[in-house]
C-alpha cells in the first residue's frame, strides 16, 4: 500500500513536472531551438538574404570555406585568448573588489552601486566612449593619464590600431563593463559565509591569509563556479566592442567569431556562411562548457 | 537570520584585520578602484552637460570630468525635441516589463521542476537548458526573423516580447536558487497533503523573493540594450525601443556627442533606479543562486 | 499571396523545379512556414503614399518633414506618410522589410545599393513617370547613378561633391601651388611634395585628414576615384565579372602604396574628434559638400576648395548620394511619382541643398543656388559633376560586397599590411561573391510594370 501511494505521488510529481516545464520548453523550442536548427540547415545551402537566385544545396562547402579562411581561424583563436584572459582576470578582480567591499567600511552600498554601474550601460554606448578613451596621440585620455603617471616616460600609442594592443584594449573594456556583475555575485556569496567559521579559524590561530585560503575560498566555491561558467559563455559572445572599436583589425588581430558571422550574414548577405560559423561556434563553446563543468565538478568532489 | 545580521553580530571584518592602517589601506584602494570604474561614466555624465564640440575637444585632460562654465541641460531638452524620446522610453518599459512579467512564472516553474521534482528526462532537460544558454542571439537572428515574419508578427510589441519570455539563463538562475532552498519546508507541506502546485505557490515562491528580484534585474539588463532584433522586425518609431532611438544620432560625423550622451544617461537611468531599489534583494538573491552553481 | 512571395525570396522556391529532391530540410522549413499562415504587411488606407527616408541630421529631418507637411497641405487627395529610419544598418532594415513584404511605396536609399535592389526585384523603373523636361534638367551624374540595364530607377534631389578642403594660409606659407579647378589638379608626385612641404612646417607632422573616423562606405566613395584616375578600378566594368587584375592591378597597387606611405610618414591625422581641420591641426582635408558649413565657419576666408589629386592623365572624383526610388509593391506609382516631382521642383531642391549642403540635382536649381551658382564657393563640385570628372560606383548587385572588401583593404593598409596583399584579399572576396551568385544573372523582372 505504501508502495502504491509513493508510486502515485511520483506519478503526480512527474505529471506536474511536465506541466511546469511545458511553457518554457515550448518557448525555448519555438524561439531558440527551431531557429538554431534552421541555421544548421541553412549552413548546408547557398542561402543569401534577399537573393532572387534559386537555393542550392551545397553540402559542406560553407564549412570548407570558413575553415580555409584565415580571418575565421584567427577569430576562433582570438575568442580563446579572450576567454582565457578575461575570465580569470575579471574573476580575480571581482573577487578582490568583493573582499574589499565585504568589510565594514562606511558607504559600502554606495561603492557597490558605483562598481555595478558600468554593467547597466549598453555595450554599444560603452564601446563608443572607450574609443574616445583610447584616442591616439598624447591628448588621448588614456595616453594622457599614463603619461602623467609615468612622469612623461609613456610614449603615446594608438591602442586600437596596434596589432599587439587592439585585443587587450577590447579585453580591458569588457572587464570594466563586466566585473561589477561578478563582484555582486561574489559579494553575496561572501556575505552568506557564517561568521562563526572565521571565529573558529581565529581561535585556531589562523592569520588573515590562512583564513582566506581555508575559510573564504572553499566557502565561495559554488558562487565562483557559477561566475566562471556564465562568464565563459558570455565572453565568447564578444561582438559590440569589436564592431565599434576595431572592426576586427588590425589584420584580424581583434576579430571574433560572432563578429565574422554578423559581417557575413548582415553586411554581405551571406546568411549561409554566417550560419556555418554560428554552428562551429556553438560546438566549440558547448565542448568547452562540458570540459569546464567536468573539471569544476571534479574539484568539488575532491573538496 | 540573514547574512547581514550574522556578520554584524560577528563584529569584525571577516577577511582583513581591523587595524587602522589596514582600514586606511582598504579605503584608499576602494577609492582608487572606484575612481577608475567611475571615470568613464563621469566623462559621459559631464559630456552630456556640455555643448557638442567641447565633449571631444576636452577629452584629453581634467576638463573631461568637469563641466566648467557653460554647462547646461540643453542637450537633454534637445533630445526631447529631436526624437520622440518619451515614445521610445514607454516602448522600452512596456517591452521589458512584459518580458519580465511573463518570463518570471514561466522560467520559475521550469527551474523548480528541474531542481526539485522527480521525473524522467530531468537530467537531459537540464543539459539542454545549458546547451541552449550557449547559443548566441546573433546566431539565430536571421532564421528567427524568417520564422516570425512567416507567422505575421512583424512590427509589433508581440514580436519583441514573445520570443524572449522563456530564457535559459533565467531558468538556470531559478534552478540554482531552488536547489539551495532547504527541503524541510516543502516536505512539511507535502505531509500536510498539499499538491505540487500549491506547495510551490504557497511555500516556495514566498521564500524565493530574492530569486525573483535577481532574475528581474538580470532580464531587464539583458534586454534593455537590445538593438539587432528590433532593427530587423520593426519599421518606424511607433513600437521601437530606446536603442533604436539613440541609433538615430549615429549619423555622418561630426556626431552630436552632447545629445548622444544625454540620451545615453536618460536611457540607463531607469535601469540604475531598478538596481538601486532592488540591490539588497539582488545581493541576497544572487548569493543563493550562486550557492549551487 | 504575399506569403508565397516571402517563401520565394527566402528559399528560391518557385524558381527551380527540382528543389524538392535537392534539399529535404528546406522542404520541411517551407512546410513549417507555410503552415503558419498569416501575413504582415501594411494595410494603408487608399491614397496614402508611404515613404522611408534616412534619419540624417536634425536639420535635414526637419526640412523633409516640412516638405512633406507642405505637400500634404497643398493637395486634397495625395497624402504622404513619412518614416525616418536610422542610417546605421539602413540596408539591413530595407532587406528585412523587403523579405516581410513591408517595403514602403517610396524608398530612399544610398545610391549604389540601387543595383542590388533592382536585381532583387524590389524597385520599379521610373520610365514614363517623370516628364522628359525634368529628366533633361537633372545632372548627368544623377541619371548615371540611377540607370541600370537601360532603365532609370532612381533620382536624387541632390548629389555629392568630393574634394580636398585646404587651409589657404597654411598652403601659402608652405609655398605650394593652389589648383584653380578640376583640370588643374595636383599630380600625385606634386601632392607628395605638398604633403612634405606642409609637414616640414607642422609641429606634429600630421597635415592630412582622410576622415578615418567615417563609416565603411566612405572609403570606397572617397578613395576608389584615385584608383580610377590611375587607370585601375574596383571591378572590370566591361563584364562586371571579376576584379582580378583591376583592383589588384599595378595602377591600384601604386595608389594604395602611396596612401600607405602617407600613413607611414605620419601625415595622416586620425581625426577621431572630427575636428582636425577646424582646429587647424591639418592643412588639407579629404571631404565633401557636407563639410562646408562647419569648415566655412571655422576658417572663413582661408577655406579653399580643391580637386582631388590626379594619379593619371585626368582627375577623377566621386559622385552619388541618397536617392529615391519607387518600390514594386507600390500600387499607385503615379501618386508616388508626383511626390518625387514635387521634391525635384527647384524650390524644394534648393531647400534640401540648404539643409544638407549637397549639390542641387537640377540645373535650374544650381543656377539659383548661392553656393553652387557661377560664382558660388562650391562651384567646383557642380563643375566636376557636370563635366564628367565624377565616376559612379560600379553598377552591379555585387556592390555591397565590393565596398565591404575595399573598406577592409583600406583599413588593412592603414594598419600597415602590404597594399598588394590587402588588395589581393579584396579581389578574392569579390570574385568569390560573383561566382557564388553565378555572375548575378538577370532573374528578377526588371522591365516595366
Amino acid at each position: 500500500m505504501g508502495r502504491t501511494q509513493r508510486g502515485g505521488a511520483l506519478m503526480r510529481e512527474s505529471r506536474a513536472a511536465w506541466l511546469f516545464c511545458t511553457p518554457a520548453a515550448l518557448g525555448l523550442l519555438i524561439f531558440i531551438v527551431v531557429p538554431f536548427l534552421l541555421a544548421v540547415a541553412m549552413s548546408f545551402t547557398s542561402l543569401r538574404l534577399g537573393s532572387p537566385l534559386p537555393l542550392e544545396w551545397v553540402g559542406l562547402r560553407q564549412y570548407g570555406r570558413i575553415f580555409s579562411d584565415p580571418a575565421f581561424l584567427q577569430a576562433l583563436a582570438n575568442n580563446l585568448i579572450f576567454a582565457l584572459t578575461v575570465v580569470p582576470v575579471q574573476t580575480a578582480l571581482a573577487l578582490g573588489l568583493a573582499l574589499l567591499l565585504n568589510q565594514r567600511l562606511r558607504a559600502m552600498a554606495v561603492f557597490r552601486t558605483l562598481f555595478f554601474m558600468p554593467v547597466v550601460f549598453p555595450l554599444s554606448l560603452v564601446a563608443v566612449v572607450w574609443v574616445l578613451i583610447y584616442a591616439p596621440g598624447p591628448n588621448g585620455m588614456l595616453n594622457a593619464a599614463l603619461s602623467a603617471l609615468t612622469f612623461g616616460a609613456w610614449q603615446a600609442r594608438d591602442f586600437l590600431h596596434d596589432a599587439h594592443l587592439a585585443l587587450p584594449a577590447i579585453m580591458l573594456t569588457s572587464i570594466w563593463q563586466g566585473a561589477g556583475f561578478q563582484m555582486v555575485v561574489l559579494l553575496a556569496g561572501l556575505q552568506a559565509i557564517p561568521g562563526e567559521l572565521y571565529e573558529a579559524a581565529r581561535v585556531d590561530g589562523a592569520g588573515p591569509w590562512q583564513r582566506f585560503w581555508h575559510v573564504t575560498l572553499p566557502q565561495l566555491r559554488n558562487p565562483l563556479v557559477f561566475v566562471v561558467i556564465v562568464t565563459s559563455i558570455l565572453s565568447f559572445r564578444v561582438f559590440d566592442q569589436v564592431r565599434i572599436m576595431t572592426h576586427g583589425g588590425p589584420h584580424d588581430a581583434s576579430t571574433t567569431v560572432i563578429y565574422e558571422a554578423v559581417q557575413a550574414a548582415f553586411d554581405r548577405a551571406q546568411v549561409a556562411r554566417g550560419a556555418a560559423m554560428s554552428v562551429v561556434f556553438f560546438l566549440v563553446v558547448v565542448l568547452i562548457t562540458l570540459v569546464q563543468r567536468r573539471l569544476l565538478r571534479q574539484e568539488r568532489e575532491v573538496a | 537570520m540573514n547574512a547581514e545580521t550574522r556578520q554584524r553580530r560577528n563584529g569584525t571584518p571577516p577577511v582583513l584585520g581591523g587595524r587602522w592602517h589596514m582600514r586606511a589601506f582598504s579605503y584608499l584602494f576602494v577609492f582608487a578602484s572606484a575612481a577608475l570604474f567611475v571615470a568613464p561614466i563621469l566623462f559621459m555624465l559631464v559630456g552630456s552637460l556640455k555643448p557638442d564640440a567641447r565633449v571631444l575637444a576636452e577629452a584629453g585632460g581634467w576638463h573631461a570630468f568637469w563641466p566648467g562654465s557653460g554647462a547646461s541641460g540643453q542637450n537633454y531638452t534637445d533630445v526631447f525635441h529631436r526624437v520622440p524620446f518619451a515614445r521610445y522610453l514607454l516602448n522600452s518599459l512596456w517591452i521589458n516589463g512584459l518580458i519580465v512579467a511573463l518570463g518570471l512564472p514561466v522560467n520559475a516553474f521550469a527551474g523548480y521542476a528541474l531542481a526539485r521534482l522527480r521525473w524522467r528526462g530531468r537530467e537531459l532537460a537540464l543539459a539542454a537548458v545549458l546547451a541552449i544558454l550557449v547559443i548566441p542571439f546573433e546566431a539565430i537572428a536571421v532564421p528567427l526573423f524568417y520564422e516570425l515574419t512567416a507567422l505575421g508578427m512583424r512590427d509589433s510589441y508581440t514580436v519583441q516580447v514573445v520570443p524572449f519570455i522563456a530564457n535559459p539563463l533565467s531558468i538556470y538562475l531559478f534552478y540554482s536558487f531552488f536547489l539551495g532552498l532547504p527541503r524541510e519546508l516543502e516536505e512539511a507541506a507535502r505531509v500536510d497533503g498539499a499538491g505540487v502546485l500549491r506547495t510551490f505557490l504557497t511555500i516556495v515562491v514566498p521564500n524565493a523573493k530574492a530569486a525573483f528580484a535577481s532574475v528581474t534585474i538580470v532580464t531587464f539588463l539583458f534586454y534593455w540594450g537590445m538593438y539587432l532584433w528590433p532593427l530587423l522586425v520593426t519599421g518606424g518609431p511607433s513600437v521601437r525601443p530606446l536603442p533604436l532611438g539613440i541609433a538615430t544620432f549615429y549619423t555622418l560625423p561630426p556626431l552630436q556627442w552632447g545629445d548622444i550622451l544625454a540620451f545615453g544617461m536618460m536611457m540607463v537611468a531607469p535601469v540604475l533606479v531598478v538596481f538601486v531599489i532592488f540591490q539588497r534583494w539582488f545581493v541576497r538573491g544572487v548569493a543563493a543562486t550562486g550557492l549551487k552553481g | 499571396m504575399r506569403l508565397s512571395s516571402i517563401l520565394t525570396c527566402m528559399t528560391g522556391i518557385g524558381h527551380k523545379r527540382s528543389w524538392r529532391w535537392r534539399c529535404p530540410t528546406l522542404a520541411a522549413l517551407a512546410v513549417l512556414l507555410a503552415c503558419s499562415g498569416g501575413c504582415g504587411g501594411q494595410a494603408e488606407s487608399p491614397g496614402v503614399v508611404t515613404v522611408w527616408a534616412h534619419a540624417g541630421r536634425a536639420v535635414e529631418r526637419h526640412t523633409l518633414e516640412q516638405q512633406v507637411a507642405a505637400y500634404n497641405a497643398r493637395s486634397r487627395t495625395d497624402r504622404v506618410k513619412l518614416t525616418f529610419i536610422p542610417e546605421g544598418s539602413y540596408n539591413g532594415q530595407v532587406q528585412a522589410a523587403a523579405l516581410a513584404g513591408d517595403l514602403p511605396d517610396v524608398l530612399e536609399f544610398d545610391g549604389p545599393y540601387l543595383y542590388t535592389y533592382v536585381w532583387q526585384g524590389r524597385l520599379r523603373p521610373l520610365d514614363g513617370l517623370l516628364p522628359e523636361t525634368l529628366r533633361d534638367d537633372l545632372l548627368p551624374s544623377i541619371i548615371a547613378q540611377g540607370t541600370y540595364r537601360g532603365h532609370l530607377y532612381s533620382v536624387g534631389t541632390f548629389d555629392s561633391g568630393l574634394g580636398l578642403w585646404g587651409d589657404r594660409r597654411a598652403l601659402q606659407q608652405a609655398g605650394v601651388r593652389i589648383p584653380k579647378g578640376p583640370a588643374d589638379a595636383w599630380t600625385s608626385s606634386e601632392f607628395d611634395n605638398v604633403l612634405a612641404a606642409l609637414a616640414a612646417r607642422d609641429p606634429d607632422g600630421a597635415v592630412l585628414d582622410l576622415k578615418l573616423n567615417y563609416p565603411n562606405e566612405w572609403f570606397t566613395y572617397a578613395f576608389s576615384p584615385l584608383i580610377e584616375s590611375a587607370g585601375g578600378d574596383l571591378i572590370d566594368r566591361n563584364s562586371y565579372r571579376t576584379a582580378e587584375g583591376v583592383l589588384n592591378g599595378p595602377a591600384a597597387v601604386r595608389v594604395m602604396r602611396r596612401i600607405h606611405d602617407w600613413f607611414r610618414s605620419g601625415y595622416v591625422d586620425p581625426n577621431l574628434d572630427d575636428a582636425a581641420f577646424v582646429q587647424r591641426r591639418v592643412a588639407l582635408a579629404w571631404g565633401g559638400h557636407w563639410n562646408y558649413p562647419r569648415y566655412h565657419k571655422a576658417l572663413g576666408k582661408d577655406l579653399v576648395l580643391l580637386p582631388l589629386p590626379r594619379f593619371g592623365p585626368r582627375m577623377v572624383t566621386g559622385e552619388g548620394s541618397w536617392s529615391w526610388g519607387i518600390t514594386r509593391r507600390c500600387r499607385r506609382p503615379e501618386e508616388a511619382a508626383r511626390f518625387l516631382k514635387y521634391l525635384l521642383q527647384a524650390d524644394q531642391v534648393l531647400a534640401t541643398s540648404e539643409a544638407n549642403g549637397g549639390v542641387p540635382a537640377t540645373r535650374a536649381a544650381i543656377a539659383r543656388s548661392p553656393l553652387y551658382g557661377a560664382h558660388g564657393p562650391l562651384r567646383l563640385f557642380a563643375e566636376q559633376l557636370r563635366e564628367g570628372y565624377a565616376v559612379p560606383r560600379p553598377r552591379t548587385p555585387a556592390y555591397p560586397t565590393i565596398s565591404a572588401a575595399f573598406a577592409q583593404a583600406f583599413r588593412a593598409v592603414r594598419n600597415g599590411v602590404a597594399p598588394k596583399r590587402a588588395l589581393d584579399r579584396a579581389v578574392q572576396m569579390i570574385d568569390r561573391d560573383i561566382r557564388d551568385n553565378h555572375g548575378y544573372p538577370d532573374v528578377a523582372v526588371t522591365g516595366g510594370r
